[in-house]
């Protein structure tokens, strides 16, 4: 649905396809029940798509419709990103990787780059509580200053990531990684209603964007 | 006064283990870390590595697994033959189905988004197909005792709870032996005290020839039945625990003895030949202060309250 919807607003410019690309995007909210948390989402991001539309039509003279027309663009991108990361678990974006048979590596690389971010995240904490019992103050002084106090957190936080890298390869080294080319997993995915309805969905969403954008118009 | 007290088993084609020669420097790095280690390793052992920061007790044990030298490059020479497989010639995935390492901080271990999933991880490495991988993992959560863990994140497991994870993953291709690095450094004394446990269970129902480093022997004298203390890259003690730590100062090794055998040491300055036997438990301690001391020797069993006969 996600990829539907970026392909569709890419090609498309027509407001009336925009709205109904959102309105089904929100339908399938309702469809997944995770409205409330959607709502949450969209309020912490749509103000995005309301600068866009701000900015382009105050301080670029492009126009009530163009400006409306590429927050709308940037709306239905949002909504779709939230949709999918909030209905999918890397669990499963990373089962999915492994079925379109993409380079276990690469599988790899995505699941300890998303697996660590708390991990990293409590160590800079760390760090950062280290810092400042050494007396520096990340919050005070101008942009610049500001910007130059995260030096002390990010080095350390670097040579901390790397020797957990060290480690990491160790371990992985340790448990048969790289034995195939082909690993099997412990989870099989299976395709059910809701995925067939989503993927023809996306597919005939995209068959309008790309008519829309070679006929302009629908009849 | 260094001495290697327990003569190499004689059936040296038996262990299950064994290390010829073994010298190795890292990359780089002009000082040894091994320096001509023999070692033979039968199988059922519990065998502690014990010695100071830098005297090649971990570098040891990743001889032992493959990562030195298939990860670490460096000077190496000498044999290391683990349950027949030649570890130079062997490759990296073939010893990890012999050897399972549970590393010091078990959170780098942990890859997946789940714990059932980081536990098959090993067997999906290996290809072994999805119901195969799914007995299997129920297995080790239950051997482990982490079934209602078995959907948790890794972010969600206390210390102990990522210490378990990290050894069903590391079982899950039925290993024979396993390595422990400092198993309890990173862990409160009740929790150190439950993955001794654990391990002495793996050990007892499952047959697993354990090693484990430490440096601190208070928890791990109890379940071993062998110590092996290194001081720069070569073998200065080997044997019984009650007759390497009686029989010898470990202190000036970088080795903490366990409190029971320093109060011991303490109470009879002539503890330390060999031959005797001292206690190792509080409650071999308790029956030899008994014994010496009669009139304040009341120590009940199962209670920890030391009273007076008057």
């Amino acid at each position: 649905m996600l990829a539907s919807a970026i392909f569709v607003v890419s090609l498309v410019s027509h407001i009336e396809v925009l709205i109904v690309l959102i309105t089904f995007t929100i339908a399938l909210t309702f469809a997944a029940k995770i409205v409330k948390r959607f709502g949450k989402s969209m309020t912490f991001f749509a103000p995005l798509a309301l600068i866009a539309f701000l900015l382009n039509y105050y301080v670029f003279p492009v126009g009530l419709l163009t400006a409306t027309n590429l927050a709308l663009r940037l709306f239905a991108v949002i909504a779709s990103s939230s949709l999918f990361f909030l209905t999918t678990t890397p669990d499963e974006l990373e089962q999915v990787m492994r079925w379109f048979h993409l380079p276990p590596d690469l599988v790899m690389i995505f699941v300890i780059a998303v697996r660590f971010v708390p991990v990293l995240f409590l160590d800079a904490l760390q760090i950062m509580d280290a810092q400042k019992s050494r007396g520096l103050e990340f919050e005070k002084g101008n942009l610049m200053k500001r910007l130059r106090n995260t030096i002390p957190l990010l080095v350390p936080l670097i040579a901390v990531a790397v020797n957990r890298s060290l480690e990491l390869a160790e371990a992985m080294d340790s448990r048969a990684y790289g034995a195939t080319k082909r690993p099997t997993s412990l989870y099989v995915l299976k395709y059910n209603f809701s995925d067939y309805f989503t993927t023809i969905a996306g597919i005939v969403m995209s068959s309008f964007g790309i008519y829309f954008a070679l006929f302009g118009r629908l009849w | 006064m260094s001495q290697v007290l327990s003569v190499t088993p004689s059936s040296q084609a038996e262990s299950l283990i064994s290390i010829r020669a073994l010298s190795y420097r890292y990359y780089a790095s002009s000082r040894y870390v091994l320096n001509n280690v023999n070692l033979e390793i039968q199988k059922g052992e519990v065998v502690v590595i014990a010695g100071k920061s830098g005297s090649g007790k971990s570098t040891l044990l990743r001889a032992i697994n493959g990562l030195i030298p298939h990860q670490h490059s460096g000077d190496y020479s000498g044999k290391v033959i683990v349950d027949g497989l030649e570890v130079l010639s062997a490759k990296m995935s073939e010893l990890a189905t012999k050897v399972g390492y549970i590393f010091q901080n078990p959170e780098n271990q942990i890859f997946m988004f789940s714990v059932e999933r980081d536990i098959a991880f090993g067997l999906e490495n290996l290809s072994f197909k999805t119901p195969d991988i799914r007995e299997k993992v129920d297995w080790a959560l239950n051997t482990l005792g982490i079934r209602d863990l078995a959907l948790r994140a890794p972010h969600e497991l206390s210390d102990g709870q990522k210490q378990r994870v990290a050894i069903a993953g590391s079982i899950i291709m039925g290993q024979k032996i396993l390595i422990f690095d400092e198993p309890t450094s990173l862990l409160d004394p009740y929790t150190a005290s439950n993955v001794i446990r654990i391990i002495k269970n793996l050990h007892d129902d499952l047959g697993i020839t354990i090693l484990i480093v430490e440096h601190r022997l208070d928890l791990v004298s109890q379940i071993a039945n062998r110590i092996i203390v290194l001081d720069e890259g070569k073998i200065v003690f080997d044997g019984e625990p009650r007759q390497v730590m009686y029989s010898s100062n470990l202190s000036v090794h970088g080795v903490t003895e366990p409190t029971i055998i320093r109060t011991t040491k303490l109470l009879d300055p002539g503890a330390t030949g060999p031959g005797k036997s001292y206690p190792l438990t509080t409650h071999e301690l308790a029956h030899e202060l008994r014994k010496q001391v009669p009139r304040i020797g009341v120590f009940q069993k199962g209670s920890h309250e030391f009273g007076t006969n008057r």
